[in-house]
């Protein structure tokens, strides 16, 4: 028997959950088909976070999952010109027509999905996006110079906490566009993931006796995003979050990290998040979000 | 003796010729030992200024294996350590915060230039020691009663002020006169 799950019609880092639900419902054994057909949309975050499960499902069940391709061609174009299927080719069996590209990539998308496995893709991908970057942030979301540097910092911190900490690979997603609804202003969206051992499990050997009976997810996340813990002794390790939040912190930005059953975000007075969710679906490794929005004086 | 070592060429000999971003701890550790190579092939230099005008990014965990390290290992009585001064050129705003915060976890302090030319010191100082600093840069060279002088301090304040310099090698010591590592 077939076991479906569902990708939200419109695949983000709020939908995530209704999807994360699906995956964690699976059995050991059977097909698994992740059913896309009805999806409008999907931000980089999901696109991402799809690879993991495509990963993760794989290695559990010990075959690839199903997964049938947005029935809109114009989603799939756009998922493909995204990069997504470059790389969901190898984690999921595609059902569906996927699109040969020969466009370009669309003008939104900074960075198509990369994958990230060894500190060589980290520079790839920050001299990749630098110059793409440093014209959207300036021109586009009002910010001063200065902050392509930081966002190129942000970028390669992020990244590199699957190199240092994941055990395995991830991906990586950088677009550009207008969050009408949460915000009304354009914004830069960072999505980096893997489907590897997370927070906790990264963390626990020494963190665990310190939190005693607390220990789990959440306090995995706020070790690491608000106390700047690592699992290093070494006190100069655990300073990639910090780096990243005093960026957030003088572009208002924000960001999110999922792991495991629980959720982390650093939140903005434009935003009505929650910052520490816990008790949610169990979903493999990590997926963090970082949102730049524009500058208030260029808003939309 | 004083060298410049322009950070960017050592990132292009270490790890690519291509790269503009000092970015990744394994990155750091390559320029690193590069810095640290080329100090154990010319045993008199005593002051290095680490040129980063040519880099383009720099991320924490790069400037913690880069300087915080450099730092660490040249401390007299360190394995590896043998007093060097270090100095920093060519910051951009973004870099210099990324190097303090690096620098203040390790309980570290560094003279730093900034690329539109100001000096200021990152990583762990104090009021004092800031103060100190600045008059010795202005003046190029200060005495403990020029600097109780000049600031209205009790001289124990002023003298306690430029030994914090010294131990954390932000300025060097000839006889009683405290000097910026340029004056070397």
């Amino acid at each position: 028997m077939t076991a479906v799950v569902e990708v939200p019609q419109s695949f983000d880092d709020r939908s995530f959950e209704q999807f994360a639900s699906g995956c964690a419902a699976i059995r050991e054994s059977g097909r698994v088909l992740i059913d896309a057909h009805a999806t409008e949309w999907a931000s980089p975050f999901g696109l991402v976070s799809l690879l993991c499960a495509g990963q993760a499902l794989g290695e559990r069940l010990g075959t690839r999952p199903l997964l049938t391709v947005p029935s809109d061609k114009d989603v799939t174009h756009y998922w493909a010109r995204a990069g997504f299927f470059v790389e969901a080719e190898a984690l999921f069996e595609i059902h569906g027509a996927v699109p040969k590209l020969r466009q370009p990539p669309e003008s939104t998308v900074l960075l198509e999905v990369t994958p990230v496995r060894v500190a060589a893709d980290v520079h790839k991908v920050v001299d990749r996006i630098q110059d793409r970057a440093s014209a959207i942030l300036t021109s586009e979301l009002g910010l001063e110079p200065r902050a392509t540097i930081g966002f190129g910092m942000a970028l390669s911190e992020a990244c590199q906490n699957i190199v240092e900490h994941a055990g395995t690979g991830g991906w990586v997603a950088v677009q550009a566009y207008t969050w009408r609804r949460r915000l009304g202003r354009r914004v830069v969206v960072i999505a980096v993931a893997d489907a590897g051992v997370g927070f906790r499990h990264s963390l626990e050997p020494t963190q665990a006796r310190r939190f005693g009976e607390r220990w789990g997810d959440g306090p995995a996340l706020e070790a690491a995003l608000i106390q700047g813990v690592s699992r290093f002794r070494d006190p100069g390790r655990g300073q990639g979050f910090r780096g990243i939040r005093k960026f957030l912190d003088h572009w208002e930005g924000k960001i999110t990290i999922r792991s495991g059953t629980a959720r982390i975000a650093m939140i903005r007075p434009w935003d009505e998040d929650v910052p520490l969710r816990e008790g949610l679906a169990a979903f493999p490794g990590a997926q963090l979000q970082l949102v730049i929005p524009a500058a208030e004086r260029e808003a939309l | 003796m004083i060298t410049e070592i322009d950070v960017r060429a050592v990132l292009s000999r270490s790890v690519c010729e291509f790269h503009s971003d000092l970015v990744t701890r394994s990155t750091g550790r390559a320029v690193r030992s590069g810095i640290e190579a080329h100090l154990l092939e010319h045993p008199d230099i005593t002051v290095v200024v680490l040129d980063f005008s040519a880099v383009r990014v720099l991320d924490c965990s790069c400037a913690d294996e880069i300087i915080a390290q450099l730092l660490l290992r040249s401390r007299p009585g360190a394995a590896t350590g043998r007093g060097t001064y270090f100095l920093v050129r060519g910051l951009d705003e973004v870099h210099a915060d990324q190097i303090d915060e690096v620098l203040r976890r390790h309980g570290l302090a560094l003279a730093a230039e900034e690329r539109g030319g100001a000096k200021r010191l990152l990583g762990w100082t104090t009021d004092p020691m800031r103060t100190a600093f600045d008059c010795v840069a202005s003046h190029g060279s200060a005495l403990p009663e020029e600097l109780a002088a000049e600031l209205s301090w009790p001289l124990d304040e002023a003298r306690h002020a430029l030994e914090e310099l010294a131990g954390y090698r932000l300025v060097m010591r000839a006889d009683a006169h405290y000097l910026p590592l340029t004056a070397a």
